[in-house]
């Protein structure tokens, strides 16, 4: 340990603080519990970054180069999807509560067409969702 | 979502899924989502400009999506009559309706219709 390299030990510091965060992360995310301000994991995140790219400066051994690259690459990976996973409606054309749906025609999984039509008389829960990834 | 099954069965509740996937990924998926909800494949984005759901945020789709756009994960509660009676529009798509919180409004908007 003691003759450990400045840069090394910064780099297992940046790994070790990236790791933990992303596991809270995954942790929120199976509870849906993730917090509306991600500000704070933003801040961590690109910290971890910081770090990596200061332990690299402060140079490390050749396996330590290992954990500031780890911290580097979730530090940017995570604030990344937070990025584009914003989502945004036109607020004045999204439907609201009190409208009326509209009629609309489409073909389900089996390609077979759908008429709107046919909810009507029924209590209906309607789920729009992203692609399957 | 297909846990509250009973719950949409005991009240009669019609499920509809819309998304922007090829029929035949939604028929492979079928067992993730909804064994009995009808699921809508939504490429054109028909359905979902109909709802005014499309999502308008700049990386809304990536590159390799079939579809050139994406809805907005959202969740509607529609009466008899057609009238929405609740809506839950999600601001991240890591953050989905939970089950919990769909039954509660069934319970609010549906249980309380004559």
């Amino acid at each position: 340990m003691g003759n450990m390299r400045l840069g090394t030990k910064i780099g297992l510091l940046a790994a070790a603080v990236a790791a933990l965060t992303a596991w809270y992360w995954f942790h929120l995310t199976g509870n849906v519990a993730l917090p509306e301000d991600r500000t704070a994991f933003v801040v961590v995140f690109l910290g971890c970054v910081v770090l990596g790219v200061a332990a690299f400066v402060k140079r490390t051994s050749w396996l330590g180069t290992l954990p500031p690259l780890f911290a580097i690459a979730v530090g940017l990976f995570f604030p990344y999807t937070m990025m584009i996973s914003e989502q945004v409606v036109a607020r004045d054309a999204a439907i609201e509560v009190g409208d009326t749906i509209p009629r609309f025609a489409s073909i389900d999984d089996s390609g077979v067409e759908f008429d709107s039509r046919s909810l009507s008389g029924h209590l209906v829960l309607i789920k729009f969702f992203r692609a399957h990834w | 979502m297909e846990e509250l099954r009973p719950e949409f069965d005991k009240r009669g509740v019609k499920v509809v899924t819309v998304s922007v996937d090829l029929p035949e990924v939604i028929a492979d998926r079928r067992h993730l989502h909804g064994l009995q909800a009808t699921m809508l494949s939504d490429q054109s984005l028909v359905v979902t400009d109909a709802f005014g759901l499309r999502n308008q945020g700049v990386h809304s789709a990536p590159p390799s999506e079939s579809a050139k756009a994406l809805p907005v994960p959202a969740t509607l509660l529609i009466g008899r009559d057609g009238t929405v009676l609740w809506r839950d529009l999600s601001e991240n798509y890591q953050r989905r309706s939970d089950p919990s919180v769909v039954l509660a409004a069934m319970e609010a908007h549906f249980d309380t219709l004559q």
